[in-house]
């Protein structure tokens, strides 16, 4: 396998486990985020400063990353996400906005505006598969689970689901700490895949693009998100010579999805047998796949 | 103590621009229940079309900053047309509709950058900036006056339209329940189209301020995420809230840049909207929400 081909399947999964995350908060629980660049800015800058600065084994440091980013998480969704509406949408775009500030003028430990260079390369093909099947295995668990199960309830009615006696603030701050969680690990290994990090790589644009390829995919289906991140990765690759009309592209996908097809390319159904005999059968639905009505 | 005055001048000129910008957000939030984010888009398109009349046609500033107003308002009107208007038909998930925004300030910003490109522009000297002497009190740039006047001579024009005329009265009903609005025989279509128009011209007039104030570029619609956090501090969907909230906002900014360092006036900003959501979460005008089952 060439370089440029591994490269590109170590990127693939890198956005992919970042999309699960963001996929997590807006697909399963109804938040809409603008702002998960500021967790991927968690999670390589504080995976670039302790391996670089105190020595640390690349491993703990990608979880140490996650993990700050899920403190983060947690801290943010506290005050925001008792409200329902868009409250939390304004506030990430604020919140991601500081934390780049932040790293930009706090230049003893980051290096401020120039970045951080010579990160060890530590991201390759087998770590990058091992980190993305142990996280896409957690994510699947958890979305089919009791929790997940919880989340989907918040999207769908919070009212009927807060008088079903689940506290759905909770429920979306966790949410919100799983999902900044799995955004921070991508970050830890985005880093260690690019070797140079740098506070403007972790823009607004970077955020927009995080949720448009979850968007485009599907809101409310996991592998639907990493569909879509696959769709767009390669589509990005291939369209590279006229880079300028990249965004323009990312912002019509999103109209366009939202005018046509609002619950995006696989809408709640995950590929599997499941969807694979539904496409293939012809009668109609036995009495329990029925919809409420 | 002329520092202060002079900070304090520019503050209010600064949030009066903010406001003018934060109102038509709010009023749109008020009618339609979401996060209008191309609202920075139709400031951008105010600034270019009073940008280009100004340079190719060679009017004076009324004619051009008639075209401006008028031209954002129907570029608003057409967004809402094209890209809310089947979403909102089809159903009421009202994130679809943020999504949807989000796409159109991308594809607005975008298309700037294709047609007219990157570069900063600056707009011809039509608005005067000469040093104004405040009463021996302090020095300020008549410019800081002009778009204190503007701002309160369109304020009270849209406070004139809201309770002085019918479809004045149709929009604060709206604001009140939309669909017992029409229920009641007004026009939804109608009054939508109006309420965009009205966001976009006021959005047009902060835009061409805002252009002389700072340079014109397509990511000069950033700024709106100011205006949607002073939105946020004063009430999302309250008018009164969003005016009180940008000039706290403008006077914050201005202070910090004036006696602490321009660089952390962001920083303030995002963390005078964290406080705000954690000691009054709705905000300082902000309905008390309660919902309905």
């Amino acid at each position: 396998m060439s370089n440029y081909t591994e490269g590109i399947l170590i990127l693939l999964m890198i956005n992919g486990i970042a999309a699960m995350g963001v996929s997590l908060l807006t697909g399963f629980t109804g938040i809409f985020t603008l702002g998960h660049a500021a967790y991927l800015a968690i999670g390589s800058y504080t995976t670039a400063i302790l391996t670089l600065d105190y020595g640390f084994h690349w491993l703990p440091a990608v979880i140490l990353g996650g993990l700050l980013a899920m403190i983060v998480g947690y801290l943010v969704g506290l005050p925001t996400l008792k409200l329902m509406g868009d409250y939390y949408a304004i506030a990430s775009i604020g919140l991601a906005e500081s934390i780049r500030l932040i790293i930009e003028n706090w230049q003893s430990v980051t290096n401020g505006a120039r970045g951080i260079p010579g990160i060890d390369t530590f991201t390759t093909l087998p770590i990058t598969a091992g980190f993305f099947v142990v996280m896409a295995y957690g994510a699947f668990c958890l979305i089919n689970g009791r929790i997940g199960r919880a989340f989907k309830a918040c999207r769908d009615d919070h009212v009927a689901a807060s008088l079903l006696g689940f506290n759905t603030p909770r429920y979306r701050v966790l949410s919100l700490s799983i999902s900044a969680f799995y955004v921070g690990i991508a970050g830890g290994l985005y880093a260690g895949f690019i070797s140079f990090i740098q506070p403007i790589m972790f823009d607004m644009l970077k955020s927009t693009e995080m949720t448009s390829v979850v968007v485009f995919g599907g809101l409310g289906s996991m592998s639907g998100a990493l569909l879509g991140t696959t769709i767009i990765t390669l589509v990005t690759e291939l369209f590279r010579p006229i880079s300028q009309y990249r965004m323009l592209i990312y912002g019509l996908v999103l109209v366009l999805v939202m005018v046509f097809r609002p619950e995006g390319l696989l809408g709640r159904h995950e590929v599997g047998p499941a969807l694979f005999r539904k496409l293939t059968r012809r009668v109609t639905p036995a009495p329990g796949e029925r919809g409420p009505l | 103590m002329g520092t202060f005055i002079q900070q304090i001048i520019n503050g209010l000129s600064l949030g009066s621009v903010y406001a003018l910008i934060a109102v038509g957000y709010s009023l749109v939030y008020s009618i339609l229940l979401f996060s209008n984010f191309a609202h920075g888009g139709f400031l951008v398109i105010g600034g270019y079309i009073c940008y280009y009349t100004l340079n190719l046609m060679g009017t004076n500033i009324w004619v051009a900053g008639f075209a401006a107003l008028v031209g954002a308002g129907f570029c608003a009107v057409l967004t809402e047309r094209l890209a809310y208007k089947p979403i909102r038909e089809r159903t009421s998930v009202t994130l679809y509709l943020l999504i949807a925004s989000m796409g159109m300030s991308i594809v607005i910003e975008n298309i700037f950058v294709i047609v007219a490109g990157g570069r900063f522009r600056a707009l011809p000297p039509v608005i005067p900036t000469t040093p104004v002497d405040l009463f021996g009190l302090a020095t300020t740039s008549a410019f800081d006056l002009l778009s204190l006047v503007a701002a309160v001579v369109f304020l009270g024009g849209l406070q004139l339209f809201l309770t002085r005329t019918k479809w004045g009265l149709a929009i604060r009903a709206a604001a009140y329940d939309l669909r017992v609005a029409g229920l009641m025989g007004v026009n939804v279509g109608r009054l939508i189209s109006i309420v965009f128009f009205v966001a976009g011209l006021l959005a047009a007039v902060g835009g061409i301020f805002l252009s002389v104030r700072y340079t014109l570029y397509p990511q000069l619609g950033m700024i709106t995420i100011k205006a949607f956090v002073a939105a946020v501090i004063g009430g999302l969907g309250s008018l009164p809230g969003a005016v009180v909230g940008s000039l706290i906002l403008g006077l914050a900014e201005m202070l910090t840049a004036g006696f602490l360092s321009s660089q952390l006036r962001d920083l303030v900003v995002f963390s005078l909207l964290v406080i705000t959501l954690i000691v009054r979460p709705s905000g300082l005008f902000g309905k008390d929400i309660k919902e309905k089952v």
